[in-house]
Protein backbone atom coordinates (compact mmCIF):
# COMPACT_ATOMS: atom_id res chain seq x y z
CA UNK A 1 0.00 0.00 0.00
CA UNK A 2 2.87 2.29 0.88
CA UNK A 3 4.33 1.60 -2.52
CA UNK A 4 1.11 2.74 -4.11
CA UNK A 5 1.37 6.06 -2.28
CA UNK A 6 4.86 6.55 -3.64
CA UNK A 7 3.54 5.87 -7.12
CA UNK A 8 0.80 8.41 -6.57
CA UNK A 9 3.27 11.11 -5.51
CA UNK A 10 5.38 10.32 -8.52
CA UNK A 11 2.42 10.47 -10.88
CA UNK A 12 1.26 13.75 -9.46
CA UNK A 13 4.60 15.45 -10.01
CA UNK A 14 4.06 16.17 -13.69
CA UNK A 15 0.64 17.78 -13.35
CA UNK A 16 1.74 19.93 -10.41
CA UNK A 17 4.79 21.12 -12.32
CA UNK A 18 2.54 21.93 -15.27
CA UNK A 19 0.19 23.94 -13.08
CA UNK A 20 3.11 25.84 -11.54
CA UNK A 21 4.49 26.61 -14.98
CA UNK A 22 1.10 27.86 -16.12
CA UNK A 23 0.73 30.06 -13.05
CA UNK A 24 4.21 31.57 -13.51
CA UNK A 25 3.44 32.44 -17.13
CA UNK A 26 0.05 33.82 -16.16
CA UNK A 27 1.73 36.06 -13.55
CA UNK A 28 4.23 37.16 -16.18
CA UNK A 29 1.50 38.15 -18.60
CA UNK A 30 -0.59 39.90 -15.98
CA UNK A 31 2.36 42.21 -15.48
CA UNK A 32 3.64 40.74 -12.27
CA UNK A 33 6.90 38.91 -11.70
CA UNK A 34 8.56 38.17 -15.03
CA UNK A 35 9.12 34.54 -15.97
CA UNK A 36 12.87 34.99 -16.37
CA UNK A 37 12.98 36.00 -12.73
CA UNK A 38 10.52 33.51 -11.32
CA UNK A 39 11.73 30.34 -13.07
CA UNK A 40 13.78 29.06 -10.08
CA UNK A 41 10.45 28.37 -8.40
CA UNK A 42 10.04 25.48 -10.84
CA UNK A 43 13.24 23.92 -9.53
CA UNK A 44 12.03 24.42 -5.99
CA UNK A 45 8.75 22.68 -6.82
CA UNK A 46 10.61 19.76 -8.37
CA UNK A 47 12.83 19.55 -5.30
CA UNK A 48 9.88 19.60 -2.92
CA UNK A 49 8.12 16.91 -4.92
CA UNK A 50 11.23 14.75 -4.80
CA UNK A 51 11.44 15.21 -1.05
CA UNK A 52 7.83 14.19 -0.58
CA UNK A 53 8.45 11.23 -2.85
CA UNK A 54 11.33 10.10 -0.65
CA UNK A 55 9.43 10.42 2.59
CA UNK A 56 6.49 8.46 1.25
CA UNK A 57 8.60 5.77 -0.39
CA UNK A 58 8.88 2.37 1.26
CA UNK A 59 11.83 2.40 3.59
CA UNK A 60 13.52 -0.61 2.05
CA UNK A 61 14.75 -0.93 -1.46
CA UNK A 62 14.96 2.74 -2.26
CA UNK A 63 18.22 3.63 -0.60
CA UNK A 64 21.16 1.34 -1.24
CA UNK A 65 22.45 -0.21 1.95
CA UNK A 66 25.33 1.73 3.50
CA UNK A 67 28.74 0.41 2.52
CA UNK A 68 29.99 -2.20 4.86
CA UNK A 69 32.73 -1.00 7.16
CA UNK A 70 36.13 -2.23 6.32
CA UNK A 71 35.61 -2.21 2.57
CA UNK A 72 38.36 -1.67 0.07
CA UNK A 73 40.02 1.69 0.39
CA UNK A 74 40.77 3.44 -2.85
CA UNK B 1 1.46 3.29 -23.60
CA UNK B 2 -2.23 3.72 -24.09
CA UNK B 3 -4.27 4.38 -21.03
CA UNK B 4 -7.89 5.27 -20.95
CA UNK B 5 -8.04 8.75 -19.54
CA UNK B 6 -10.53 11.51 -19.47
CA UNK B 7 -8.00 14.25 -20.14
CA UNK B 8 -7.88 13.53 -23.88
CA UNK B 9 -11.64 13.72 -24.45
CA UNK B 10 -11.98 16.85 -22.30
CA UNK B 11 -9.23 18.61 -24.28
CA UNK B 12 -10.97 17.57 -27.49
CA UNK B 13 -14.28 18.95 -26.27
CA UNK B 14 -12.61 22.23 -25.22
CA UNK B 15 -10.98 22.68 -28.63
CA UNK B 16 -14.32 21.92 -30.29
CA UNK B 17 -16.15 24.50 -28.18
CA UNK B 18 -13.57 27.22 -28.88
CA UNK B 19 -13.67 26.55 -32.64
CA UNK B 20 -17.46 26.47 -32.61
CA UNK B 21 -17.66 29.86 -30.90
CA UNK B 22 -15.15 31.15 -33.41
CA UNK B 23 -17.20 29.98 -36.38
CA UNK B 24 -20.49 31.22 -34.93
CA UNK B 25 -19.28 34.70 -34.04
CA UNK B 26 -16.47 35.99 -36.21
CA UNK B 27 -15.71 38.94 -33.92
CA UNK B 28 -14.54 36.44 -31.34
CA UNK B 29 -10.80 36.77 -31.83
CA UNK B 30 -9.13 33.50 -31.12
CA UNK B 31 -5.57 34.71 -31.67
CA UNK B 32 -5.91 37.54 -29.16
CA UNK B 33 -7.57 35.24 -26.69
CA UNK B 34 -4.94 32.54 -26.95
CA UNK B 35 -1.99 34.93 -26.89
CA UNK B 36 -3.33 36.38 -23.65
CA UNK B 37 -4.70 33.33 -21.93
CA UNK B 38 -2.52 30.42 -23.02
CA UNK B 39 -0.96 29.99 -19.54
CA UNK B 40 -4.42 29.06 -18.33
CA UNK B 41 -4.44 26.26 -20.89
CA UNK B 42 -1.35 24.87 -19.15
CA UNK B 43 -2.98 25.28 -15.77
CA UNK B 44 -6.19 23.65 -16.98
CA UNK B 45 -4.28 20.77 -18.47
CA UNK B 46 -2.30 20.29 -15.27
CA UNK B 47 -5.47 20.37 -13.18
CA UNK B 48 -7.11 17.77 -15.42
CA UNK B 49 -4.13 15.44 -15.19
CA UNK B 50 -4.00 16.02 -11.47
CA UNK B 51 -7.66 15.16 -11.04
CA UNK B 52 -7.18 12.08 -13.15
CA UNK B 53 -4.31 10.82 -11.02
CA UNK B 54 -6.32 11.50 -7.87
CA UNK B 55 -9.33 9.76 -9.33
CA UNK B 56 -7.28 6.71 -10.21
CA UNK B 57 -5.64 6.67 -6.81
CA UNK B 58 -8.87 6.77 -4.87
CA UNK B 59 -10.69 4.26 -7.06
CA UNK B 60 -7.78 1.84 -6.83
CA UNK B 61 -7.06 1.82 -10.53
CA UNK B 62 -3.53 1.38 -11.87
CA UNK B 63 -1.52 4.61 -11.71
CA UNK B 64 0.49 5.87 -14.65
CA UNK B 65 4.22 6.07 -13.97
CA UNK B 66 4.19 9.75 -14.90
CA UNK B 67 1.33 12.19 -14.71
CA UNK B 68 2.45 13.88 -17.91
CA UNK B 69 4.09 11.74 -20.55
CA UNK B 70 7.16 12.60 -22.60
CA UNK B 71 4.99 13.53 -25.55
CA UNK B 72 2.92 15.65 -23.21
CA UNK B 73 5.97 17.62 -22.10
CA UNK B 74 6.89 18.14 -25.72
CA UNK B 75 3.43 19.62 -26.24
CA UNK B 76 3.92 21.85 -23.20
CA UNK B 77 7.19 23.18 -24.58
CA UNK B 78 5.55 23.89 -27.95
CA UNK B 79 2.65 25.71 -26.28
CA UNK B 80 5.05 27.76 -24.16
CA UNK B 81 7.20 28.76 -27.13
CA UNK B 82 4.29 29.62 -29.42
CA UNK B 83 2.19 31.32 -26.76
CA UNK B 84 5.06 33.25 -25.29
CA UNK B 85 6.31 34.55 -28.61
CA UNK B 86 2.77 35.42 -29.72
CA UNK B 87 2.28 37.37 -26.52
CA UNK B 88 5.66 39.12 -26.76
CA UNK B 89 5.14 40.07 -30.40
CA UNK B 90 1.78 41.58 -29.55
CA UNK B 91 3.47 43.41 -26.75
CA UNK B 92 6.02 44.66 -29.25
CA UNK B 93 8.79 43.95 -26.85
CA UNK B 94 12.28 44.94 -27.90
CA UNK B 95 13.70 41.44 -27.91
CA UNK B 96 12.21 40.96 -31.37
CA UNK B 97 14.58 43.66 -32.55
CA UNK B 98 17.58 41.89 -31.11
CA UNK B 99 17.07 39.07 -33.50
CA UNK B 100 17.73 41.40 -36.45
CA UNK B 101 20.47 40.31 -38.78
CA UNK B 102 22.05 43.76 -38.72
CA UNK B 103 23.64 42.87 -35.45
CA UNK B 104 25.64 40.32 -37.35
CA UNK B 105 27.06 42.97 -39.65
CA UNK B 106 27.58 45.34 -36.77
CA UNK B 107 29.48 42.74 -34.87
CA UNK B 108 31.64 41.45 -37.69
CA UNK B 109 31.80 44.24 -40.25
CA UNK B 110 33.06 47.79 -40.32
CA UNK B 111 31.20 50.90 -39.40
CA UNK B 112 31.87 54.42 -40.51
CA UNK B 113 30.25 57.80 -40.40
CA UNK B 114 29.77 59.93 -43.49
CA UNK B 115 28.44 63.43 -43.41
CA UNK B 116 25.46 64.33 -45.52
CA UNK B 117 26.28 67.08 -48.01
CA UNK B 118 24.30 70.08 -46.80
CA UNK B 119 21.26 71.17 -48.77
CA UNK B 120 19.76 74.62 -48.78
CA UNK B 121 16.57 75.19 -50.69
CA UNK B 122 13.89 77.85 -50.92
CA UNK B 123 10.55 76.20 -50.21
CA UNK B 124 8.08 79.00 -49.48
CA UNK B 125 6.40 79.99 -46.24
CA UNK B 126 4.30 76.92 -45.51
CA UNK B 127 5.54 73.91 -47.43
CA UNK B 128 4.37 70.38 -46.99
CA UNK B 129 7.43 68.31 -46.17
CA UNK B 130 7.22 64.64 -46.98
CA UNK B 131 9.85 62.21 -45.71
CA UNK B 132 9.68 58.74 -47.10
CA UNK B 133 11.07 55.41 -46.06
CA UNK B 134 14.16 55.97 -44.14
CA UNK B 135 16.01 54.55 -41.24
CA UNK B 136 17.66 56.90 -38.83
CA UNK B 137 16.89 59.76 -36.54
CA UNK B 138 15.52 63.08 -37.69
CA UNK B 139 15.41 66.38 -35.94
CA UNK B 140 13.08 68.89 -37.53
CA UNK B 141 12.85 72.43 -36.26
CA UNK B 142 10.78 75.36 -37.48
CA UNK B 143 12.62 78.58 -38.24
CA UNK B 144 11.84 82.02 -39.61
CA UNK B 145 12.17 82.60 -43.34
CA UNK B 146 11.35 80.56 -46.41
CA UNK B 147 14.36 78.34 -46.61
CA UNK B 148 14.85 74.75 -45.72
CA UNK B 149 18.23 73.33 -44.74
CA UNK B 150 19.23 69.72 -44.39
CA UNK B 151 22.39 68.41 -42.80
CA UNK B 152 23.44 65.44 -40.78
CA UNK B 153 25.41 62.25 -41.09
CA UNK B 154 25.05 58.67 -42.17
CA UNK B 155 26.24 55.69 -40.22
CA UNK B 156 27.02 52.81 -42.53
CA UNK B 157 28.10 49.32 -41.59
CA UNK B 158 29.32 46.85 -44.18
CA UNK B 159 31.78 44.02 -44.46
CA UNK B 160 34.59 45.99 -46.09
CA UNK B 161 35.76 49.53 -46.90
CA UNK B 162 34.84 49.36 -50.59
CA UNK B 163 31.32 48.45 -49.77
CA UNK B 164 31.17 51.31 -47.29
CA UNK B 165 32.20 53.92 -49.84
CA UNK B 166 29.90 52.53 -52.50
CA UNK B 167 26.98 52.49 -50.09
CA UNK B 168 27.64 56.12 -49.28
CA UNK B 169 27.64 57.10 -52.97
CA UNK B 170 24.51 55.14 -53.68
CA UNK B 171 22.45 56.81 -51.00
CA UNK B 172 22.52 60.59 -51.36
CA UNK B 173 20.02 62.66 -49.47
CA UNK B 174 17.89 64.55 -51.99
CA UNK B 175 15.21 67.18 -51.81
CA UNK B 176 12.63 67.55 -54.59
CA UNK B 177 10.37 70.58 -54.63
CA UNK B 178 7.15 70.48 -56.55
CA UNK B 179 4.91 73.47 -55.93
CA UNK B 180 4.15 73.45 -52.24
CA UNK B 181 5.29 69.89 -51.72
CA UNK B 182 8.82 69.09 -50.67
CA UNK B 183 9.90 65.47 -50.78
CA UNK B 184 13.00 64.46 -48.86
CA UNK B 185 14.53 61.14 -49.77
CA UNK B 186 17.45 59.30 -48.28
CA UNK B 187 17.52 56.70 -51.06
CA UNK B 188 18.47 54.02 -48.60
CA UNK B 189 16.68 51.42 -50.68
CA UNK B 190 19.36 51.80 -53.35
CA UNK B 191 22.04 50.40 -51.13
CA UNK B 192 22.66 46.68 -51.15
CA UNK B 193 20.93 44.57 -48.64
CA UNK B 194 24.17 43.50 -46.97
CA UNK B 195 24.76 47.03 -45.83
CA UNK B 196 23.28 48.50 -42.74
CA UNK B 197 22.72 52.17 -42.98
CA UNK B 198 21.08 54.81 -40.93
CA UNK B 199 20.79 58.44 -41.85
CA UNK B 200 20.57 60.98 -39.09
CA UNK B 201 19.16 64.24 -40.33
CA UNK B 202 19.12 67.71 -38.94
CA UNK B 203 16.43 69.62 -40.80
CA UNK B 204 15.22 73.15 -40.41
CA UNK B 205 12.09 74.26 -42.22
CA UNK B 206 10.03 77.44 -42.33
CA UNK B 207 7.82 77.29 -39.28
CA UNK B 208 4.64 77.32 -41.33
CA UNK B 209 5.53 73.85 -42.60
CA UNK B 210 3.62 70.66 -42.06
CA UNK B 211 5.41 67.33 -41.91
CA UNK B 212 4.39 63.94 -43.21
CA UNK B 213 6.53 60.91 -42.51
CA UNK B 214 5.91 57.39 -43.73
CA UNK B 215 7.49 54.01 -43.19
CA UNK B 216 10.50 54.86 -41.12
CA UNK B 217 12.53 53.42 -38.33
CA UNK B 218 14.19 55.88 -36.04
CA UNK B 219 13.53 58.68 -33.64
CA UNK B 220 11.89 61.98 -34.43
CA UNK B 221 12.28 65.23 -32.67
CA UNK B 222 10.03 67.86 -34.18
CA UNK B 223 9.55 71.33 -32.76
CA UNK B 224 8.12 74.74 -33.49
CA UNK B 225 5.84 74.14 -36.46
CA UNK B 226 2.49 75.75 -37.13
CA UNK B 227 1.41 73.07 -39.57
CA UNK B 228 0.32 69.52 -38.88
CA UNK B 229 2.48 66.49 -38.17
CA UNK B 230 1.58 63.09 -39.52
CA UNK B 231 3.93 60.22 -38.72
CA UNK B 232 3.43 56.66 -39.75
CA UNK B 233 6.35 54.58 -38.63
CA UNK B 234 7.63 51.08 -38.12
CA UNK B 235 9.56 51.85 -35.00
CA UNK B 236 10.07 55.28 -33.58
CA UNK B 237 10.57 57.27 -30.50
CA UNK B 238 8.78 60.53 -31.12
CA UNK B 239 9.12 63.90 -29.40
CA UNK B 240 7.00 66.81 -30.48
CA UNK B 241 7.23 70.28 -29.05
CA UNK B 242 5.07 73.32 -29.85
CA UNK B 243 3.07 72.15 -32.83
CA UNK B 244 0.11 74.30 -33.85
CA UNK B 245 -1.55 71.92 -36.25
CA UNK B 246 -3.05 68.48 -35.80
CA UNK B 247 -0.81 65.59 -34.79
CA UNK B 248 -1.36 62.08 -36.03
CA UNK B 249 1.01 59.29 -35.09
CA UNK B 250 0.74 55.69 -36.12
CA UNK B 251 3.53 53.43 -34.92
CA UNK B 252 4.02 49.71 -35.13
CA UNK B 253 6.56 49.94 -32.36
CA UNK B 254 7.68 52.81 -30.25
CA UNK B 255 9.51 53.30 -27.00
CA UNK B 256 8.20 56.76 -26.27
CA UNK B 257 5.77 59.24 -27.75
CA UNK B 258 5.98 62.61 -26.10
CA UNK B 259 3.97 65.64 -27.16
CA UNK B 260 4.31 68.92 -25.39
CA UNK B 261 2.33 71.98 -26.44
CA UNK B 262 0.07 70.97 -29.33
CA UNK B 263 -2.71 73.34 -30.37
CA UNK B 264 -4.50 70.93 -32.68
CA UNK B 265 -5.90 67.47 -32.10
CA UNK B 266 -3.64 64.58 -31.16
CA UNK B 267 -4.40 61.18 -32.55
CA UNK B 268 -2.20 58.21 -31.58
CA UNK B 269 -2.81 54.73 -32.82
CA UNK B 270 -0.89 51.54 -33.20
CA UNK B 271 1.49 49.86 -30.81
CA UNK B 272 4.06 51.29 -28.52
CA UNK B 273 5.29 51.68 -25.00
CA UNK B 274 5.19 54.97 -23.11
CA UNK B 275 3.08 58.00 -23.91
CA UNK B 276 3.44 61.46 -22.44
CA UNK B 277 1.11 64.25 -23.46
CA UNK B 278 1.33 67.68 -21.91
CA UNK B 279 -0.49 70.93 -22.74
CA UNK B 280 -2.68 69.77 -25.58
CA UNK B 281 -5.37 72.21 -26.68
CA UNK B 282 -7.21 69.89 -29.06
CA UNK B 283 -8.99 66.59 -28.62
CA UNK B 284 -6.85 63.58 -27.77
CA UNK B 285 -7.51 60.09 -29.08
CA UNK B 286 -5.31 57.15 -28.22
CA UNK B 287 -6.20 53.75 -29.55
CA UNK B 288 -4.18 50.61 -29.92
CA UNK B 289 -1.86 48.80 -27.65
CA UNK B 290 0.59 50.80 -25.60
CA UNK B 291 2.22 48.68 -22.98
CA UNK B 292 4.17 51.17 -20.96
CA UNK B 293 3.04 54.05 -18.84
CA UNK B 294 0.69 56.77 -19.92
CA UNK B 295 0.96 60.28 -18.55
CA UNK B 296 -1.50 62.99 -19.53
CA UNK B 297 -1.28 66.50 -18.15
CA UNK B 298 -3.10 69.70 -18.88
CA UNK B 299 -5.38 68.64 -21.73
CA UNK B 300 -8.05 71.17 -22.59
CA UNK B 301 -10.48 69.06 -24.55
CA UNK B 302 -11.99 65.60 -24.48
CA UNK B 303 -9.71 62.59 -24.19
CA UNK B 304 -10.55 59.13 -25.43
CA UNK B 305 -8.22 56.24 -24.73
CA UNK B 306 -8.81 52.72 -25.98
CA UNK B 307 -5.82 50.77 -24.91
CA UNK B 308 -5.61 47.01 -24.73
CA UNK B 309 -6.17 46.85 -20.98
CA UNK B 310 -7.67 50.18 -20.12
CA UNK B 311 -10.27 52.34 -21.79
CA UNK B 312 -11.48 55.69 -20.70
CA UNK B 313 -13.18 58.92 -21.71
CA UNK B 314 -12.95 62.21 -19.93
CA UNK B 315 -13.96 65.65 -21.08
CA UNK B 316 -10.76 67.39 -20.10
CA UNK B 317 -7.73 67.01 -17.86
CA UNK B 318 -6.77 70.22 -16.07
CA UNK B 319 -4.86 67.98 -13.65
CA UNK B 320 -3.18 64.71 -14.40
CA UNK B 321 -3.85 61.17 -15.48
CA UNK B 322 -1.21 58.52 -14.93
CA UNK B 323 -1.49 54.91 -15.90
CA UNK B 324 1.37 52.65 -14.93
CA UNK B 325 1.67 48.93 -14.67
CA UNK B 326 -0.95 48.07 -12.10
CA UNK B 327 -2.40 51.47 -11.34
CA UNK B 328 -4.64 54.11 -12.81
CA UNK B 329 -4.49 57.54 -11.20
CA UNK B 330 -6.64 60.45 -12.18
CA UNK B 331 -6.50 63.76 -10.46
CA UNK B 332 -8.53 66.82 -11.31
CA UNK B 333 -10.34 65.67 -14.42
CA UNK B 334 -13.52 66.94 -16.02
CA UNK B 335 -16.27 64.39 -16.36
CA UNK B 336 -18.40 62.64 -17.10
CA UNK B 337 -15.68 60.03 -16.79
CA UNK B 338 -16.04 56.54 -18.11
CA UNK B 339 -13.29 54.07 -17.23
CA UNK B 340 -12.94 50.36 -17.86
CA UNK B 341 -9.81 48.55 -16.83
CA UNK B 342 -8.68 45.01 -16.26
CA UNK B 343 -6.11 44.54 -13.56
CA UNK B 344 -5.39 47.85 -11.98
CA UNK B 345 -5.79 49.74 -8.76
CA UNK B 346 -7.79 52.82 -9.54
CA UNK B 347 -7.53 56.09 -7.70
CA UNK B 348 -9.62 59.05 -8.80
CA UNK B 349 -9.73 62.34 -7.05
CA UNK B 350 -11.22 65.69 -7.74
CA UNK B 351 -13.44 64.79 -10.67
CA UNK B 352 -16.67 66.34 -11.86
CA UNK B 353 -19.94 65.32 -13.45
CA UNK B 354 -20.29 61.68 -12.79
CA UNK B 355 -18.37 58.52 -13.22
CA UNK B 356 -18.88 55.14 -14.73
CA UNK B 357 -16.14 52.77 -13.64
CA UNK B 358 -15.62 49.10 -14.14
CA UNK B 359 -12.60 47.18 -12.83
CA UNK B 360 -11.86 43.51 -13.19
CA UNK B 361 -9.40 43.23 -10.42
CA UNK B 362 -8.07 46.00 -8.29
CA UNK B 363 -8.92 48.37 -5.49
CA UNK B 364 -10.86 51.52 -6.19
CA UNK B 365 -10.39 54.78 -4.34
CA UNK B 366 -12.69 57.65 -5.14
CA UNK B 367 -12.53 61.14 -3.81
CA UNK B 368 -14.81 63.30 -5.95
CA UNK B 369 -13.95 66.35 -3.89
CA UNK B 370 -16.29 68.68 -5.69
CA UNK B 371 -19.96 69.48 -5.21
CA UNK B 372 -22.52 68.74 -6.41
CA UNK B 373 -21.73 65.08 -6.76
CA UNK B 374 -22.27 63.48 -10.13
CA UNK B 375 -23.90 60.17 -10.75
CA UNK B 376 -21.45 57.41 -9.90
CA UNK B 377 -21.70 53.84 -11.05
CA UNK B 378 -18.81 51.66 -9.96
CA UNK B 379 -18.42 47.96 -10.47
CA UNK B 380 -15.47 45.84 -9.41
CA UNK B 381 -15.24 42.12 -9.93
CA UNK B 382 -12.69 41.75 -7.23
CA UNK B 383 -11.42 44.59 -5.13
CA UNK B 384 -12.19 47.02 -2.35
CA UNK B 385 -14.05 50.22 -3.01
CA UNK B 386 -13.41 53.28 -0.93
CA UNK B 387 -15.42 56.43 -1.49
CA UNK B 388 -14.87 59.73 0.28
CA UNK B 389 -17.91 61.97 0.11
CA UNK B 390 -17.85 65.66 1.04
CA UNK B 391 -19.86 66.17 4.23
CA UNK B 392 -22.45 68.44 2.71
CA UNK B 393 -23.09 66.31 -0.35
CA UNK B 394 -26.50 64.98 -1.33
CA UNK B 395 -26.73 61.53 -2.86
CA UNK B 396 -28.71 58.32 -3.07
CA UNK B 397 -26.43 55.48 -2.01
CA UNK B 398 -26.75 51.90 -3.07
CA UNK B 399 -23.66 49.82 -2.32
CA UNK B 400 -23.46 46.05 -2.52
CA UNK B 401 -20.66 43.61 -1.90
CA UNK B 402 -21.29 39.96 -2.63
CA UNK B 403 -18.51 38.83 -0.36
CA UNK B 404 -17.17 41.28 2.14
CA UNK B 405 -18.10 44.02 4.52
CA UNK B 406 -19.42 47.51 4.34
CA UNK B 407 -18.27 50.30 6.58
CA UNK B 408 -19.87 53.67 6.72
CA UNK B 409 -19.09 57.05 8.25
CA UNK B 410 -22.49 58.56 7.68
CA UNK B 411 -24.17 56.68 10.51
CA UNK B 412 -27.80 55.71 10.53
CA UNK B 413 -28.77 57.75 7.51
CA UNK B 414 -27.47 54.84 5.47
CA UNK B 415 -28.77 51.40 6.35
CA UNK B 416 -26.45 48.45 6.48
CA UNK B 417 -27.82 44.98 6.03
CA UNK B 418 -25.95 41.76 5.55
CA UNK B 419 -26.86 39.46 2.74
CA UNK B 420 -25.37 35.99 2.68
CA UNK B 421 -21.64 36.44 2.79
CA UNK B 422 -21.90 40.01 1.62
CA UNK B 423 -23.50 43.23 2.70
CA UNK B 424 -25.56 46.09 1.39
CA UNK B 425 -25.64 49.75 2.25
CA UNK B 426 -28.43 51.96 1.07
CA UNK B 427 -30.10 55.25 1.87
CA UNK B 428 -30.35 58.82 0.74
CA UNK B 429 -28.87 62.05 1.98
CA UNK B 430 -30.76 65.04 0.65
CA UNK B 431 -31.85 64.95 -2.95
CA UNK B 432 -28.90 63.93 -4.99
CA UNK B 433 -27.67 61.73 -7.79
CA UNK B 434 -27.40 57.99 -7.71
CA UNK B 435 -24.23 56.49 -6.25
CA UNK B 436 -24.12 52.82 -7.05
CA UNK B 437 -21.16 50.78 -5.90
CA UNK B 438 -20.85 47.06 -6.43
CA UNK B 439 -18.04 44.63 -5.85
CA UNK B 440 -18.24 40.90 -6.13
CA UNK B 441 -15.52 40.44 -3.60
CA UNK B 442 -14.14 43.12 -1.33
CA UNK B 443 -15.02 45.67 1.28
CA UNK B 444 -16.82 48.91 0.62
CA UNK B 445 -15.88 51.91 2.71
CA UNK B 446 -17.86 55.12 2.67
CA UNK B 447 -16.28 57.95 4.55
CA UNK B 448 -16.72 61.65 4.98
CA UNK B 449 -14.11 63.69 3.25
CA UNK B 450 -12.96 66.54 5.44
CA UNK B 451 -14.30 69.67 3.74
CA UNK B 452 -11.33 71.86 2.88
CA UNK B 453 -8.86 69.15 2.09
CA UNK B 454 -10.94 67.45 -0.53
CA UNK B 455 -10.56 69.91 -3.32
CA UNK B 456 -6.83 70.02 -3.10
CA UNK B 457 -5.64 66.74 -1.67
CA UNK B 458 -5.46 64.51 -4.62
CA UNK B 459 -4.44 60.98 -5.21
CA UNK B 460 -2.17 61.12 -2.21
CA UNK B 461 -5.03 60.13 0.07
CA UNK B 462 -3.62 56.68 0.11
CA UNK B 463 -2.13 54.20 -2.22
CA UNK B 464 -2.89 50.87 -0.77
CA UNK B 465 -3.16 51.65 2.93
CA UNK B 466 -6.53 50.92 4.41
CA UNK B 467 -8.43 53.83 5.80
CA UNK B 468 -9.40 53.75 9.42
CA UNK B 469 -11.92 56.36 10.50
CA UNK B 470 -10.37 58.75 13.01
CA UNK B 471 -13.08 60.33 15.09
CA UNK B 472 -10.85 62.81 16.89
CA UNK B 473 -10.02 64.61 13.68
CA UNK B 474 -13.24 66.58 13.71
Amino acid sequence: MNNRRALFVQAIRGPLLLITLGILFAIHQAGGLAIYRSWPLLIIVVGVMKLIERTSAPSSGVYPPPPAPGGPIR
Amino acid sequence: MRRSSFTGPVVLIAIGVVLLIHSLSPEFRIGDLLSNYWPYVLIGWGVLEFLEVCFRFFTNRPLPPNGVSGLGWFGVVVICLVGFSAFQIRQASPWVRWAGFERGIRAFGEEREFSVSPIQQAVGKSPRLIIENFRGDAKIAGTEGEEMTVGGHKVISAFDQGELARANDETPVTVAVQGNTVVLRCNQGKARSRVHLSTNLDISVPKGASVEVTGTTGDFDISGLSGSVDISSENSGIRLQDINGAVKIDTRRSDLIRCNGVKGTVDLRGHGTDIELTKIAGQVTISGSYTGSLALRDLAKAVRVENSRTEFNVQGVPGEIRIDRGSVNMQNVLGPTRLTTRVNDVSLSNFTDGLELSVDKGDVELNPGRLPLGRMIVHARSGNIELAIPQTAAFAMNAITDRGEVSNDFGDVLKTSSEGRGARLSGTVGIGPEVRLATERGTITIRKASGSATTTVGADVGSGGKYRPVESRR
